[in-house]
């Protein structure tokens, strides 16, 4: 199931990808080869020469939603960029802020120059010796899609190595901590006061079994809201139960049933939640403690029961283990 | 009684780890284990763990990342809004639905726009953040967990973790509407 829907996600992606960029080809979206009407005013003078300039470029908000056929963004559009200006010839150089139009800002992602936008400036208009407007034709932007699908593709790449590295502290440290609670017999304590329990969700674990211990110790945290302590618990856990694995590499239905109770996230304290409410000026952030536990709550009975009638699938059996369950 | 209940949560999520670190040691102390030798034999294994989920990480990641950054995302939408609708789920909430499973990061940046555009306490802004609580990052917990154990063949936790998601965002649908419902 998981390379289907891996594969999918990566085909869908580039077809969509190549579609949206073939579809833009024709509808020139950005207007590549064409001149947009600018007014500017530029108050900084970069160099003594009179040739580069800094300010802001103004057009008309009509003028502007008219030329790229989208809804006019507000009465003037205005934006600071930099402006060189040698024997008639302009340059623009245009770098996105928190106001910059939208198109602009997906423009100047695309760009020869990473994150900005240029531009060549002609028709200028010049009083005092001052660049004060001209049309603007800006650099001609393809295969948006496809360039973000590579970004995107790097970008992530790094960022799976950053969150596994970054696992490595903390992991260390409750390891650490589990493995004195092992020793002293604390988690032998847990898993016997919680066999009526684990017994029925996990059957094929034999019930003193260290991966009780930690399973029950990642619920817990779970329960809690203690993320940074779950995650530890639950890998742990993951890896005891692999040491019952009769097929290294396939997954016992233990592990399923394991993995579907911390995919539902059933939680006493949703505190992301809670604490992003409380910062967008919620006058109650903690309402959504009661719904969030009657959503948690029907997606784990959901997936406990999924879990047990897809484990007897033929399609999911394992082939050359014993029967597992 | 909820700000009570608050309180009472607020408490543990301070003392939980401080207590938890004591108790483990200190249990430990008492019968005579030697605490700070079987700490860092306990620890060392951190580091494997860790590395050991690069790679399911990457796949999972990388393919995710892509998948959001063709625009798939949107054209998946148009495509469901006809059918969601009938459930009354409303159209600004359905991104919020795809995305819980796929990425963290994504649904968190989703639901703090929708709460800037609609307020925290709209419906809609309840509806995403009980939708955000409602359920686990499917897809990074897959590739987390079972990489830790070098699992390849997942066999049936990625239809059972799907189908855990539906009815979670279901049940988060259906409570909001019965107790906050226009």
């Amino acid at each position: 199931m998981l390379n289907y829907v891996w594969i999918s996600m990566i085909a869908i992606a580039i077809v969509v990808g190549v579609g949206k960029d073939v579809s833009d080809e024709i509808a020139n979206p950005y207007r590549n080869g064409r001149a947009l009407e600018v007014r500017l005013d530029l108050r900084r003078q970069l160099d003594d020469e009179r040739t580069r300039w800094e300010g802001d470029l103004v057009v008309g908000g009509e003028i502007f939603g008219t030329f790229y056929g989208v809804t006019a963004p507000g009465p003037v559009v205005r934006q600071s960029v930099q402006v060189t200006v040698r024997e008639g010839k302009g340059t623009l150089l245009l770098t996105p802020g928190e106001t910059t139009s939208g198109l602009w800002k997906t423009m100047a992602a695309s760009g020869t120059i990473k994150g900005k936008l240029s531009g060549t400036l002609t028709n200028i208009q010049v009083v005092d010796g001052i660049p004060t407007g001209g049309s603007v034709e800006f650099e001609s932007i393809r295969f948006v899609k496809l360039r973000a699908i590579t970004q995107a593709a790097l970008d992530f790449a790094n960022t799976a190595v950053d969150i596994s590295l970054g696992l490595i502290g903390i992991m260390a440290l409750w390891l650490g901590l589990i493995k004195v609670a092992e020793e002293a017999g604390l988690v032998a304590l847990l898993t016997r006061a919680l066999r009526p329990l684990t017994r029925r969700l996990f059957p094929d674990v034999p019930h003193d079994h260290p991966a009780v211990g930690a399973m029950i110790m990642n619920i817990a945290a779970n329960m809690l809201g203690l993320n940074n302590a779950a995650t530890p618990m639950g890998l742990k856990a993951m890896e005891e139960l692999n040491k019952i694995n009769p097929k290294i590499g396939t997954a016992t239905n233990a592990m399923c049933t394991f993995l579907v109770i911390n995919t539902s996230g059933l939680t006493l304290i949703p505190a992301t939640a809670i604490a992003v409410r409380a910062a967008a000026g919620s006058a109650n952030p903690g309402i959504i403690i009661g719904t969030s536990i009657i959503g948690a709550g029907c997606a784990t009975v959901a997936g406990l029961i999924a879990v047990k009638l897809l484990q007897r699938l033929p399609m999911y059996r394992v082939e050359g283990g014993k029967g597992h369950d | 009684m909820t700000e009570l209940f608050r309180a009472f949560l607020n408490v543990i999520s301070v003392i939980a780890i401080p207590t938890l670190i004591v108790v483990f040691l200190g249990w430990g102390f008492v019968k005579k284990v030697k605490v700070y030798e079987v700490f860092v034999e306990g620890a060392k294994e951190g580091f494997q763990t860790a590395v050991r989920i690069i790679p399911y990480l990457v796949a999972m990641l990388f393919a995710i990342g892509v998948f959001r950054a063709s625009g798939a995302m949107d054209v998946l939408i148009t495509l469901l809004t006809p059918a969601t609708s009938l459930i009354g789920m409303p159209a600004e909430a359905l991104p919020m639905a795809l995305l819980r499973p796929l990425s963290g990061s994504g649904s968190l940046g989703l639901m703090t726009e929708i709460m800037k555009t609609h307020g925290p306490d709209s419906f809609l802004g309840v509806l995403v953040s009980t939708m955000y609580g409602s359920t686990e990052t499917t897809f990074y917990v897959l590739a987390v967990y079972f990489g830790s154990a070098a699992v390849k063949n997942t066999r049936h936790a990625l239809p059972a973790g799907l189908i855990a998601d539906f009815f979670g965002m279901i049940g988060a649908l259906l409570i909001c509407r019965i107790l906050f419902g226009v």
